[in-house]
């Protein structure tokens, strides 16, 4: 049995922040500044009464309507997001009730932010491989926005919402050349990272809300030291690259297509000159939505599709790299 | 690189325009050196000089003397 991905759908919420609202809240920064600075151009923002659950759900029932599948088909639930809708019981055996998904499927969290999507590839193919399961819906969905400071210029303009839906299923033909539908993975995770992107108060160390705090650092806030992140970035991407082209005893000509976590454009382009990708093969689709977490890769994978740079049969590798610090790599064979 | 040179690629990152830096302003005094202005500056020194920075290295620098170190420009002896 072989675990391929085979659709990938995603929901934005409804509002809209523009650069132009953007440089109304901050004077200091034009859009036209923001634009160039971020290459994004705008991002989604949830409603106030609207959790990650329920953008999974929208996206969940996006997939659904391709017919690719039905929720009776669907015989495990992955759902990586940061914000789960109460500390218990887990936000997946709420969707697994709302998304009408058999009783007995299995369905379980894990957290991840920016590296999820790739772990969870890696769990898919794992419970797949093993004959665990064989219709694994993989849900990535992050609401950072509702985290922010309201002083938090840079994040505000980077960070959007989202949810994205993955169906990865279990085939019995393997596909041309020496590569597995999804694999091989390289993993990473670095603690010492901790500082530089967190969200401080409402787990155990600190439970309560730290008070208001009239400027960043704010415990209570989403807090990402952009230095050190990038840093981290630089240090990380690379070395990651090359490991796995080294475990799919592949060259970078050997690869059709890159799609990198959608973290900002400027560090996006960094990356791809640094490894020499050309341009035609870098996925960057970040301008419409921002970087929405867990959801990039997938949502950029979707694009990438739409607009005809990725198509079926492509070898395709995916750098996801966050929060934790953690990262991923896997290459995939486009469906 | 000489320190002309640096200055140069400072100018260029930080979108000034050229032979404007002397080489002895201080950070806080140039409109151009916002929060984006130091991942432009690690990611310059990181790709035209090959010198891995870190975000704290950065944050300490005062000067543009400071951070012409960070780019390999020793001090003049005394």
């Amino acid at each position: 049995m072989h675990a391929a991905i085979s659709v990938v759908q995603y929901h934005l919420p409804e509002k809209i922040l523009t650069n132009r609202e953007l440089a109304e809240m901050f004077p200091e920064w034009s859009a036209e500044k923001i634009a160039a600075k971020t290459g994004i151009e705008q991002r989604h923002v949830s409603a106030a009464d609207e959790c990650p659950s329920d953008l999974a759900e929208a996206a969940a029932r996006k997939l659904f309507n391709t017919g690719a599948c039905s929720p009776g088909d669907v015989d495990f639930l992955l759902v990586c997001t940061q914000a789960p809708d109460y500390i218990l019981p887990a936000t997946a055996c709420l969707l697994q009730h709302r998304l009408g998904l058999p009783m007995r499927a299995g369905a379980f969290d894990f957290n991840l932010g920016c590296s999820g999507f790739v772990y969870g590839l890696s769990l898919a193919k794992g419970l797949i491989e093993t004959r665990q399961a064989k219709n694994v819906l993989l849900l990535t969905t992050d609401t950072l926005t509702k985290f922010l400071h309201p002083t938090d210029r840079g994040s505000r303009s980077l960070l959007g919402d989202g949810a994205a839906a993955t169906l990865i299923q279990g085939r019995h033909d393997a596909p041309p050349g020496h590569l597995p539908w999804i694999g091989p993975f390289v993993f990473g995770t670095d603690g010492q990272g901790k500082d530089h992107l967190i969200i401080r108060t409402g787990g155990m160390r600190q439970r309560g809300s730290a008070g208001a705090a009239d400027e960043m650092p704010s415990p209570d806030h989403f807090f990402m030291n952009g230095p050190e992140v990038f840093t981290f970035t630089l240090r990380v991407v690379p070395q990651t690259v090359k490991e796995i082209l080294e475990r799919a005893e592949t060259t970078l000509d050997g690869v059709d297509l890159f799609v990198f976590h959608q973290a900002n454009a400027y560090i996006l382009e960094h990356l791809r000159q640094k490894l020499k990708v050309p341009a035609e093969k870098f996925v960057v689709a970040l301008s419409q939505c921002g970087n929405t977490a867990s959801s990039t890769i997938p949502i950029a994978l979707h694009e990438a599709r739409a607009r005809g740079q990725l198509r079926p049969g492509m070898r395709v590798m995916l750098v996801a790299f966050g929060v934790g610090y953690s990262w991923s790599a896997t290459m995939i064979h486009s469906w | 690189m000489i320190k002309p040179q640096l200055l140069r690629l400072l100018e260029d990152t930080l979108g000034m325009d050229e032979n404007t830096l002397k080489g002895n302003e201080t950070l806080r005094d140039l409109a151009e050196w916002d929060s984006m202005a130091t991942l432009y500056f690690i990611a310059t020194v990181d790709k035209h000089l090959g010198v891995p920075l870190s975000g704290d290295q950065v944050a300490k620098c005062q000067t543009v003397a400071d951070l012409l170190v960070l780019m390999g420009n020793r001090p003049l002896a005394a």
